[in-house]
């Protein structure tokens, strides 16, 4: 959903070609997130097909269409960017089950198995936090504060696995 | 590389309770490093920089920095130690209210009785920024120019040795980040650094080596990596493009 | 109000060091000045209540032996007396107790009652037969004399042996140490004693009301005019005696109220110092009692309490025993009058003392606290410590400047950093050393006025005869001695003086008396015949000063006398004339010298000279060794002022403690900021040390002139009291050494004081202190 948003979003801005949005929506992003054209081509010809964007201009020449907003476009976008996400959480990560099921098949001994983790998590700190700094350096907010982010996730993670860690599965009461 | 600091089987209990004790604790910690010790309040993570600053005993263990014994030596020998050899930063600055805050950067070199440490003092107080707060008092300094008078005091002497003991806890976000820069600039030219830090994004953005303590034991010690990675290997944004 | 009882209650129990110091500092003051204000309301002329009592004479006055009795029974109504007494025969009496030779006056009386001058028996009974004898209470117990006794008399050459068989309190008499004493036999035993010509007729008069000293000579002069010329021999009046009578508990109570408003004005100090101190320290609960619900008023309430209740323990303690402590003294003066001791006080009075001394506590406290009062909770709360003054900056500064240790520079700029703190026990301090100076030099200058009175160092042997022994015969004897070295012979006589009431007592001096021991203030001793010197009393009652002529009469002759000097004397309160014997006319009667003051050359054995001569001839004259020792009130005086200066000391060095262990304790987080930094313990305590020495160095320096004005005031009282100046001489007793090191000792002793809150404070254990935020 978020790329067929994302699509409406950049052309609120301005019409762009198919191209155009691509390049636009990988810079946001930050290079996190590297979309394929053909992708972006499909997902505009069902914006198109829904009425949300429309061809603006004539076809140039090599056939490249440039896209715009239509009105139903930008009440779909307003209302999309208006509404919180109220989703359940999504934990994609496989440390979560992981971590279940070690805490069954290893009688409650996750000492080592969540140090490493941490270990793991902290690595990840220090190299999101030399991301957010060459972001900043060059200028690159969009980045910056994706990295940020980023960065409180994994900090969140580690407070998880701290706690953990003092509680003590096996000590837990069921 | 040389070890500065080595703490050997180290045990603390204080009276009636377990809070802050350690239980049987080693560590060496190498010249020029930055080492970050992290762990929840209550872990002996403050324990082990006041153990290391001779500011503590141990229960039992040895304590040995730049190759002194700690154990050998008494109360007076332990203050001269913290003198010529520790420098020590506090979460909340514990400047001296009565001094201006070159008087307060001053106080280890006279303590000393050394000669012309005014020289130094206004040198270091220009490095870290503040060059023209030398004459005032630490009510009229906000919390981060009062965070780095404290560091300037900690620098006078050249000691072998820079604790921190959560030493942005007490300052907003934007102070913060500028003492630990600092911090960071006087680890490039060489000083080792010991910081204490319940903030994971702290340790972890400035230090290379990240000892966790729980419980009074040091259940971790990550050397981490310092390569640089390209954005897309640190992270990976996905939508919800699955659902309609 | 129980909550604000309760908290007071549960802080005083937390504070104990604060309530001792309070109630001891409270408890000295307040005992000390209750003891002063009830020696001063109860002895305010106990005199007077037992002159009535004993319907004391007001004027005494001894006539020439040829004086018609009759005429003299006369006289009380031509001179307007509403009782008289006597005529009396009475005579000079010599006798020696148990080895000793003593003079006094002895009178022919038929019994101890009538109108006049009642005496007071206290112990025995009055004589009954020609060969008893009965003495003043006064003289016994200074000279041992208990009845039973038996005595020689060796004025008559049939040396007759009395016994004692009385002791009496004679109210128109002083205390035997000061003043010569009567004695009383019956009438028809008179001649048996009296040396053949010296006896004389003695009345006492009594007037409706108590005259004064204008009316009293006006009676002298009605009396002189009803009676042939040259009757009249001497004369006494009550106003002398009592005066004399009151001077020591005169001098005590203004020395006491002195050093009493001193010792309130310290508790006052060190109260004010401490509450300022406590409610400081206690700043972040202060914050919580008021959002808690505490009123300003309780709050302010709270901090006094803590400080009223034990200045009431005290005051409670500390009034009964001021009250007490004064008994001894005013029993003293009870037992001096001869009347019974009736424990006096007053108990509106002690109440008074108490609602006093609360009050001024309650300021002292209260003042302070109102600032706990009006601070608000939230700045209370999170400001945690009261925000501390920034001065002292250039005092380290200074101390930089002349290379002091750094421990001493910082404790140096902390000892002013709470101006006022630092001011109040400044002044305790300043009132203690002042109070040393005081308790150090007055005795000393009593010392030298004893040795100017007992001729200390100027003579070693005092002679005296009885009449039947000429005088050429003993100038004989001692000049045969080879370590005489020199001869001072003493006569006394009554020179009446006009304008003066009583005829002034004279010292007459054979011999070369220009070097003996009296302090001249101004001009210089007698070289000729005619020239005198006298003291301020008499100096100013006669209108007279250094180079006035005037005249004086004696025996009906007349005298012509000039003031060349002034000169220190407390005998008679400054009522004396100094002359030489060449000023005496020719032909008086009785004017031979009865008493020799001998200077022995040096190197001589006193004892065995006074064995030899006494030797030579035993029964009439009398040898003793110069007694020097200091009388009985200077005595009484010097034990107070060394009570009153430990007191003072003991507030000053409590105050010093006090504000001391204040500091190191407000200063505790930077103390261990500064241990955390390398500051060794040792250093710590010289930090301390540093401040405290330097409220003790600047304290001393204040109170050595402070001290030494006080000094020179009290002396003045004193000397003014007994009708003189003082000489230069008593107001200089300190070397210059001694006043450099009198501060220096107070520094010693702050020093010494700052050792325990010191060495707490350098023990401070740095991990919960800074860790404790």
């Amino acid at each position: 959903m978020s790329l067929k948003y994302g699509l409406l979003g950049l052309l609120a801005e301005e019409p762009l070609h198919g191209y155009e949005v691509k390049n636009r929506f990988e810079a946001m992003l930050g290079g996190t997130w590297e979309v394929n054209i053909g992708q972006v081509y499909t997902t505009l010809q069902r914006l198109e097909r829904d009425g949300l964007v429309r061809p603006a201009g004539e076809r140039g020449d090599r056939g490249k269409l440039l896209y715009e907003l239509s009105d139903a476009g930008r009440k779909a976008l307003d209302e999309w960017l208006a509404q919180p996400e109220s989703g359940p959480q999504e934990l994609r990560e496989d440390i979560y089950v992981k971590l279940l099921l070690a805490a069954r098949l290893a009688n409650g001994n996750l000492g080592p198995l969540l140090s490493r983790q941490k270990r793991a998590y902290l690595q990840r700190l220090r190299d999101l936090n030399q991301l957010e700094g060459r972001a900043r350096k060059d200028g690159r907010i969009d980045l910056a504060r994706l990295v940020r982010g980023a960065l409180l996730h994994t900090e969140a993670d580690i407070k998880w696995i701290d706690e953990l860690s003092e509680m003590g599965i096996s000590g837990e009461s069921e | 590389m040389s070890e500065l600091v080595q703490l050997s089987d180290i045990t603390k209990v204080y009276q009636g309770g377990v809070t802050g004790a350690l239980n049987g604790v080693s560590l060496t910690v190498e010249e020029g490093e930055f080492t970050a010790v992290m762990g929840p309040s209550g872990s002996g993570k403050s324990t082990l920089l006041n153990l290391i600053a001779g500011l503590d005993r141990p229960t039992s263990g040895s304590v040995a920095v730049a190759g002194a014994d700690l154990g050998r030596m008494g109360e007076a020998a332990l203050a001269r130690f913290r003198r010529d050899h520790i420098g020590f930063v506090f979460q909340f600055f514990h400047l001296l209210p009565n001094l201006t805050a070159l008087e307060n950067v001053l106080i280890p070199a006279q303590l000393k009785s050394t000669t012309s440490a005014e020289a130094r003092g206004h040198e270091l107080l220009e490095q870290l920024g503040i060059g023209e707060v030398a004459d005032r008092y630490p009510a009229r300094l906000s919390g981060g120019q009062q965070q780095r008078v404290a560091i300037a005091r900690a620098l006078i002497n050249q000691p072998t040795l820079l604790l921190a003991d959560e030493p942005t806890g007490a300052l907003d976000t934007r102070s913060g980040d500028q003492v630990m820069e600092l911090l960071m600039e006087v680890h490039r030219r060489g000083q080792t650094i010991l910081l204490v830090t319940h903030d994971a994004k702290l340790a972890t953005r400035y230090a290379a080596r990240v000892i966790s303590v729980l419980d009074g034991k040091i259940v971790d010690d990550a050397r981490l990596e310092t390569t640089e990675r390209a954005a897309t290997d640190v992270i990976r944004v996905r939508g919800e493009e699955s659902r309609r | 109000m129980t909550a604000i009882l309760v908290k007071a209650l549960a802080d005083l129990r937390r504070r104990r060091i604060q309530a001792a110091v309070i109630f001891l500092t409270v408890l000295l003051a307040i005992a000390t000045g209750t003891m002063a204000l009830t020696l001063m309301t109860q002895t305010r002329d106990p005199y007077q209540a037992a002159f009535q009592a004993q319907k004391g004479a007001h004027l005494q006055v001894s006539f020439h032996p040829t004086t018609d009795p009759q005429a003299l029974g006369n006289t009380p109504s031509i001179i307007g007396a509403s009782a008289a007494g006597g005529p009396y025969t009475a005579t000079s009496l010599q006798f020696k107790s148990k080895g000793e030779t003593f003079n006094v006056e002895a009178i022919g009386r038929a019994n101890p009652g009538g109108d006049v001058e009642v005496l007071n028996i206290t112990s025995g009974r009055w004589a009954r037969a020609n060969d008893e004898i009965v003495l003043t209470r006064s003289f016994s117990e200074l000279n041992k004399v208990s009845i039973g006794d038996r005595i020689k008399v060796i004025n008559v050459a049939s040396t007759p042996v009395l016994t004692v068989v009385g002791q009496v309190v004679d109210i128109d008499e002083g205390s035997a140490d000061l003043s010569g004493q009567h004695a009383w036999v019956l009438p028809a035993a008179v001649s048996t004693i009296t040396t053949p010509g010296l006896s004389y007729y003695l009345m006492d008069y009594r007037f409706p009301s108590d005259p004064t000293s204008a009316q009293l000579t006006v009676y002298m002069d009605k009396l002189r005019a009803s009676l042939p010329s040259g009757s009249i021999s001497g004369s006494a009046t009550y106003l002398l005696i009592r005066s004399v009578f009151n001077i020591t508990n005169q001098i005590l109570t203004s020395v006491l109220s002195a050093f009493s408003v001193f010792a309130l004005a310290a508790t006052v100090a060190t109260v004010a110092t401490l509450v300022t101190g406590i409610v400081i320290s206690a700043y972040r609960e202060i914050g919580i009692m008021k959002a808690v619900g505490f009123t300003p008023a309780g709050v302010v309430g709270v901090f006094a309490l803590q400080v009223i209740m034990p200045a009431l323990a005290a005051c409670l303690v500390g009034i009964p025993a001021g009250t007490l402590l004064s008994q001894p003294l005013l029993a003293n003066s009870s037992h001096a009058l001869g009347l019974a001791y009736v424990p006096s006080y007053s108990i509106p009075l002690d109440l008074l003392v108490l609602a006093g001394g609360l009050l001024v506590v309650t300021i002292a406290a209260t003042l302070p606290a109102l600032r706990a009062g009006l601070l608000k909770p939230i700045t209370a709360i999170t400001n945690a410590t009261a925000p501390r003054g920034m001065s002292g900056r250039r005092l380290r500064r200074l101390a930089t400047r002349i290379r002091l240790p750094r421990a001493i520079v910082l404790g140096i700029g902390d000892a002013f950093a709470r101006p006022l703190r630092a001011v109040l026990t400044l002044v305790t301090v300043l009132l203690g050393v002042a109070t040393v100076v005081v308790a150090i030099g007055l005795p000393r200058s009593f010392e030298l006025i004893n040795n100017s009175e007992t001729g200390a160092g100027k003579y070693q042997v005092v002679v005296s005869r009885s009449d039947a022994f000429p005088d050429a015969e003993v100038m004989q004897l001692l000049n045969a001695q080879p370590e005489t070295a020199r001869v001072v012979a003493l006569d006394g006589e009554n020179i009446a003086v006009q304008g003066i009431a009583d005829p002034v007592n004279s010292r007459v001096f054979r011999g070369d008396s220009s070097h003996l021991s009296y302090e001249i203030i101004a001009g210089r001793w007698f070289k000729a015949p005619g020239e005198v010197l006298a003291p301020a009393g008499f100096l100013r009652d006669a209108h007279l000063k250094i180079g006035d002529s005037f005249t004086g009469s004696l025996y009906g002759q007349t005298l012509q006398l000039r003031v060349v000097g002034e000169v220190y004397d407390i005998s008679n309160l400054g009522h004396e004339l100094f002359m030489d014997y060449a000023t005496l006319p020719a032909n008086i009667p009785n004017s031979t010298p009865g008493t020799y003051w001998v200077t022995l050359r040096p190197g001589s054995d006193v004892n065995a000279y006074i064995q030899r001569v006494a030797a030579a001839q035993p029964d009439l004259i009398n040898v003793q060794p110069n007694n020097t020792s200091i009388i009985g009130p200077v005595k009484i005086i010097d034990s107070v002022l060394l009570a009153i200066a430990a007191v003072l000391v003991l507030i000053g060095i409590g105050g010093t403690f006090n504000t001391l262990l204040l500091n190191t304790r407000e200063r505790l987080h930077d103390t261990a900021t500064l241990k955390a930094v390398g500051m060794s313990p040792r250093q710590v305590m010289v930090m301390v040390a540093a401040a405290a020495a330097l409220l003790a160095l600047v304290a001393g320096l204040m109170a050595m002139p402070l001290g030494l004005f006080l000094h020179r005031v009290l002396n003045d009282v004193i000397s003014t009291s007994t009708g003189n100046d003082t000489p230069p001489s008593v107001y200089g007793v300190f070397n210059p050494f001694e006043l450099v090191l009198i501060p220096l000792l107070g520094v010693v002793v702050a020093v010494a004081a700052a050792l325990i809150p010191g060495r707490w404070a350098a023990r401070t254990n740095v991990v919960e202190v800074l860790h404790s935020e």
